[in-house]
């Protein structure tokens, strides 16, 4: 680990905050990065992965945005951009929100960010070695009306970022966060949000980075009382996606509904983790998960509910349905509940297979070809995703992906 | 111009079981023919068979559009030959919307929102349906009316109708007949209609009823035939053929 370590050093000896990041660089060292050997990381292709490709860069580099990062900012109310961890620009300013950056910070919740990622390698080498933190925060009682639009860019070779989002009581707002670039790169956002009382907050992820790149994704999610939060993560780049989502259910009444979304073409491999952990009574998590992989692309779900004891007459539903394409391609779906409570309602469902044939069917019945109808299925996945969205930028989105299926190949198993 | 459908001796396996065993049928465009027959007596088989359901079998027998043999032909073909099923449970699509399956399916994208609009309205079908997945979260009624929205777009020479007007409200069923009966003269669209009850053709009057029993054409005759059928019931119909 000579060539990224020796940059790493370089970039926190720089750094104000040296002592910090010194302290995480060390507690990533103690545990070292991950191993197939640990179940958590048991699928990831970690035998391709040679951090020595990567080294830590002191500064951005200055790229113009994509032509489709240019229209959803078009779309935002208000755009801010983040270039390889570091806040580049704010580009307007709105009643009710402020965008901040700060060297380091404790967590949301107050934790010594290193205690709270202690076993968890690429979170640590983010607290190490990402630049800063952009704080987006929502005061109380406001709705924003326009979505705010977050551009992520990774342009060097290891890219780590930190956001925190947080939406005061009884406000409501939409937040996209977009990410691309990252062309033989490694990139690892790190992401907190917190709702507050009958607050909401709808987040749309979208990554579109290059198939080249590794990405290491982690957010996670505090809602309070009565609150909201609805979050759509669609991985679409990437050699290897990773995307760990966890949701805290922390208020009575608190909702929480994820919906992940993947396409795996070419050797990806997509890996996607969630954890929804109720700890208030009537708290209501939906989480759905839908993905296809063609090619010789793999995919693996492992999704957790835990119900606390005493978080009675919480509704958790979990459903993962996963598409295969192609001969080649392959998925896994682990789903696991872990409840201490017998007054809950819970249901989970996950399915592997091909295309469902009767929808095929039903579509060819009207005249549509076959590769059309299942162009379109597949289109659907991604556009069940947006239903939320305004339609502006759903529609922007729904392109996009349009765009990116229209070059792909499938073949029934 | 007057297009022919001609299914003879169509003969089709369900689950290993031989449901339509020597099925005859002949009518012309502009035509409105009913199937009725008791449970299982192979009038939902008929109409799956005919528009290539992965779950039927065809042991033998000739389905000619226009003298095009269609048994042979994909479902995606033979909608394109102009035939289309309209079922009792239209499948759910969640993710694609009732516009991109349209346009996929054929139809002119000019106006087509539009137009869409207008169809739903013949129909007293919201609007806003239309903006929704196909079938997503729609009643029965609603799902219906949507059938005819797309009926109304893709102008089939000759639509086939399972069991359409089950659990339909006497308003659905009524719009749901108008909107088939006009479509035989706007463009000839022959209408062949399978049903249990005789509300349905009360509204849309048939050219022929074909009486269905064990997998065969038993009786045919004008809409008097109903009234027979409502009278007797099927039980005199039966065995006729055997």
């Amino acid at each position: 680990m000579k060539i990224f370590a020796e940059s790493a050093r370089s970039f926190i000896s720089s750094s104000p905050t040296a002592r910090d990041r010194e302290r995480a660089w060390e507690s990533f060292q103690e545990i070292g990065l991950p191993t197939t050997a640990d179940e958590v990381w048991r699928y990831a292709p970690l035998s391709e992965f040679v951090i020595d490709h990567f080294d830590v860069a002191n500064e951005p580099r200055v790229r113009d945005v994509s032509a489709f990062g240019e229209q959803l900012c078009a779309a935002g109310g208000l755009v801010v951009r983040v270039v390889d961890g570091f806040l580049s620009s704010v580009s307007a300013t709105l009643d009710g929100v402020s965008v901040t950056s700060i060297e380091s910070a404790t967590t949301l919740r107050g934790e010594d960010p290193i205690e709270r990622y202690e076993s968890d390698a690429f979170a640590l080498l983010s607290v190490a070695l990402a630049p800063a933190t952009t704080i987006l925060e929502i005061a109380e009682r406001v709705n924003i009306d326009q979505p705010i639009i977050i551009l992520y860019d990774a342009t060097g070779s290891a890219s780590f970022s930190q956001t925190q989002i947080k939406v005061g009581d009884a406000s409501s707002v939409t937040v996209v966060e977009y990410f691309e670039g990252g062309s033989e790169a490694l990139v690892v956002p790190l992401s907190e949000y917190e709702v507050g009382v009958n607050a909401s907050l709808q987040l749309i992820t979208y990554q579109r980075l290059d198939d080249s790149a590794w990405h290491v994704a982690r957010t996670t999610g505090l809602i309070r009382k009565d609150a909201r939060l609805r979050q759509a993560v669609i991985g679409m780049g990437a050699h290897y996606n990773r995307s760990r989502n966890d949701a805290e259910l922390l208020g009575t009444g608190a909702e929480n509904e994820l919906r992940t979304t993947f396409l795996g073409a070419g050797r990806q491999v997509h890996d996607f983790r969630t954890h929804q952990f109720h700890k208030a009574q009537r708290s209501r998590s939906t989480l759905l998960s839908k993905g296809a992989v063609a090619d010789e692309s793999r995919s693996v779900y492992t999704g957790l509910i835990e119900i606390e004891k005493g978080a009675k007459r919480t509704d958790a539903r979990q459903t993962n349905h996963n598409l295969l394409l192609s001969p080649h391609a392959h998925a896994d779906s682990v789903p696991n509940l872990d409840i201490r409570e017998n007054d809950v309602m819970c249901a989970h469902a996950s399915s592997v297979g091909p295309l469902d044939e009767l929808q095929r069917w039903y579509l060819e019945s009207r005249g549509v070809t076959r590769s059309d109808a299942e162009r379109l299925i597949i289109q659907g996945f991604f556009y069940e995703m947006l239903t939320t969205l305004p339609e502006e930028l759903a529609a922007l989105v729904e392109d996009d992906v349009t765009a990116a299926l229209s070059s792909l190949q499938m073949v029934a198993p | 111009m007057t297009s022919s459908l001609k299914i003879e001796g169509l003969r089709v396996e369900v689950a290993g079981k031989e449901v339509l065993r020597g099925f005859d049928l002949f009518m012309a465009s502009g035509e409105v023919h009913a199937i009725m027959g008791p449970n299982g007596s192979g009038k939902s088989t008929l109409a799956h068979a005919l528009s290539g359901h992965p779950g039927y079998k065809v042991l033998g027998g000739s389905v000619l559009l226009d003298g095009v043999e269609l048994l042979g032909l994909s479902a995606t073909e033979r909608a394109r030959h102009g035939l289309l099923l309209a079922l009792q449970h239209p499948m759910e699509v969640p993710g694609v919307r009732p516009l991109d399956l349209l346009v996929a399916a054929g139809a002119d994208p000019t106006n087509l929102r539009a137009r869409m609009s207008e169809e739903a309205q013949r129909v007293e079908l919201r609007s806003d349906v239309l903006d929704r997945f196909v079938n997503v979260d729609l009643s029965g009624g609603e799902r219906k009316r949507a059938e005819m929205v797309q009926l109304g777009i893709l102008r089939p020479k000759f639509a086939v109708l399972d069991e359409i007007d089950s659990g339909l409200d006497v308003d659905a069923l009524g719009a749901v007949s108008r909107r088939l009966f006009a479509a035989t003269t706007e463009w000839n669209c022959g209408v062949l209609v399978i049903t249990h009850f005789r509300r349905l053709l009360q509204e849309l009057t048939p050219t022929k009823i074909h009486v269905v029993s064990e997998g065969r054409v038993v009786a045919t005759g004008g809409p008097e035939l109903s009234e027979v059928l409502e009278r007797d019931g099927y039980e005199p119909f039966r065995h006729q053929n055997s």
